[in-house]
């Protein structure tokens, strides 16, 4: 059911690009933290999407061999788009940086603090980017519902 | 006996109510549909590395479909199939092919095209109820 589907796909674009926000916000929010879980710094975390289908994944290859098997019988019912999803939560590996001041808790020998790699401007930016990418899946929905509606309207 | 009036034209009136614009509609309706869940897929991954755009071109489908009828196939564009294309370009340096303004703007327009249908249909419909004398 074609206008279902892009309800579908929108709203997996809208929670990809909520956890993008959310992954931004604690970044941001742990611009300081010289200790995280594992005693070291706090590191930056990305999201990285994926679409659905994509990649070489199980529904790709699927969907290849429906196409060859369309190909022959005529069918060309198939592949459609399925939207987006979080492939994995990667930590930036880059260095953090050493800042002087011998009286912070977690100075080394030479008085300097190592601290998280994360750079408030790089953060603002991909908050800016992921509100921007969640308004136009909210429009892309709305469109869908508008289209949906008028279909209705036949009815009346 | 000589025809007169737009069967002269055209030859008979056609009398069956699925006739070749109805089907047509029908099937730029469903293309309009599968377009749209194309879009909505590349402006779910505008942030997907490496993602080329999709997109369904109905429109020629059904203009192939519309001179096969003409010439007399026996096949319905009410049943054609409709499957997204990849249409690959690049945007970003990470290899995505997604322009979002280029995207919002196709949207808008298959939605609108989309209701456009849909008020050609709904006016048709009224056509045939109120021939048959069933329009309110």
């Amino acid at each position: 059911m074609g206008l279902f589907d892009s309800l579908a796909i929108s709203a997996s674009g809208l929670s990809a690009e909520r956890l993008r926000m959310d992954v931004t916000a604690e970044n941001l929010a742990n611009a300081q933290s010289t200790q995280g879980a594992d005693g070291q710094p706090y590191r930056r975390k990305s999201v990285v999407l994926q679409a659905v289908g994509a990649q070489g994944g199980f529904a790709q290859a699927l969907a290849a061999a429906q196409t060859a098997n369309a190909a022959a019988t005529g069918d060309t019912s198939g592949a459609q788009p399925g939207g987006v999803q979080v492939a994995a939560i990667v930590e930036d590996p880059t260095a953090g940086r050493r800042v002087y001041n011998p009286g912070h808790p977690d100075a080394d020998g030479q008085g300097y603090v190592t601290m998280p790699n994360v750079d408030t401007v790089t953060e603002m930016v991909d908050l800016i980017s992921a509100s921007r990418a969640y308004e136009a899946n909210t429009t892309a929905m709305q469109t869908a519902k508008q289209m949906f509606t008028k279909t209705l309207e036949l009815l009346r | 006996m000589k025809v007169q009036g737009r069967a002269a034209l055209h030859g008979p009136v056609p009398m069956e109510l699925f006739d070749a614009t109805q089907q047509l509609l029908m099937g730029a309706l469903r293309g309009a549909a599968t377009r749209q869940s194309a879009l909505a897929q590349n402006l779910a991954n505008a942030n997907t590395a490496g993602y080329q755009r999709v997109d369904v071109d109905f429109h020629s489908a059904l203009q192939q479909a519309a001179e096969d009828m003409r010439s007399g196939a026996d096949s319905s564009p009410a049943d054609l199939e409709f499957r997204a294309q990849a249409d690959p370009q690049q945007m970003q340096v990470d290899g995505n092919g997604v322009d979002v303004d280029v995207e919002a703007a196709n949207l808008a327009q298959n939605g609108l095209e989309y209701q456009a249908l849909v008020s050609v249909m709904d006016a048709r419909t009224r056509i045939l109820q109120s021939a048959i004398g069933a329009a309110r």
